[in-house]
């Protein structure tokens, strides 16, 4: 039974999966600014809600500064509360 | 002193003379209040992500300013009071500024500003020349000059 559990959640069934890397790291000119909703607008989904960073790959520092960017563009209507559902 | 940062969103249908009073009207406060204004960004009209007083469009300016709590939270009182604006936001950019500091940014960025009419003016007057049939483009500049740490101060 124990080797079972090892065998499931072991590296050979784990399909690949490319490290993700936090672009606001990488790149130094990206910086975080409600006032640009171009660029958040690649971190909410088309609802409008927040993408997690398990999914985008921004590291906690850049998700904290941008999470809060995000809920300000929100306040003067650059970015949706709700958008609209995908059709 | 402080340094912050107010977006105003004016109704879109307001005529330039009105818009211009409102904008004249937040001058006053700022000077009455002993604040430095230090820069005022007109961004135009434009779509809003969703509908304020039941309208799709607004108005937006972004004014950079120093000063006290006291003169947001009288900035804030008059906006609010107003007709004209349908929404504001103001953020906290910085705590540790002194009026001198200010007063030379506000100095600084009217230098820069002063330099960039400049060349605009020499490229524009080049452009004229050497195509006449195209009229002007329409310009959409959003400059984002400063973020960093930002602050949420007061939100309606």
């Amino acid at each position: 039974m124990y080797r079972d559990q090892a065998q499931r959640g072991g590296a050979k069934n784990r399909f690949y999966q490319r490290r993700k890397i936090c672009r606001f790291c990488v790149d130094n000119d990206m910086v975080i600014d409600y006032k640009n909703s171009k660029n958040l607008k690649q971190f909410i989904t088309e609802r409008g809600k927040i993408i997690p960073r398990r999914i985008t790959g921004t590291c906690a520092k850049h998700q904290r500064k941008l999470s809060l960017a995000i809920k300000q563009a929100r306040q003067i209507a650059l970015l949706p509360f709700v958008g609209r559902p995908p059709q | 002193m402080r340094k912050y940062e107010s977006v105003i969103i004016s109704d879109p249908d307001l005529q330039d003379q009105a818009r211009t009073d409102l904008l004249d009207k937040v001058r006053n406060i700022i000077a009455r209040e002993n604040g430095i204004l230090l820069d005022v960004d007109d961004w135009g009209s434009k779509k809003l992500a969703y509908e304020i007083n039941k309208k799709l469009r607004g108005h937006y300016f972004c004014l950079t300013y120093g000063g006290t709590g006291d003169l947001v939270k009288e900035l804030e009182r008059i906006l609010k009071l107003s007709d004209d604006v349908m929404k504001y936001m103001t953020i906290l950019l910085s705590t540790d500024e002194t009026a001198e500091s200010l007063a030379k940014e506000a100095q600084d960025a009217e230098a820069a500003r002063a330099q960039a009419a400049a060349p605009q003016e020499a490229e524009e007057t080049t452009d004229s020349k050497t195509d006449d049939d195209t009229g002007d483009s329409d310009t959409d500049s959003t400059d984002s000059e400063e973020s960093g740490e930002t602050v949420t101060d007061d939100q309606n």
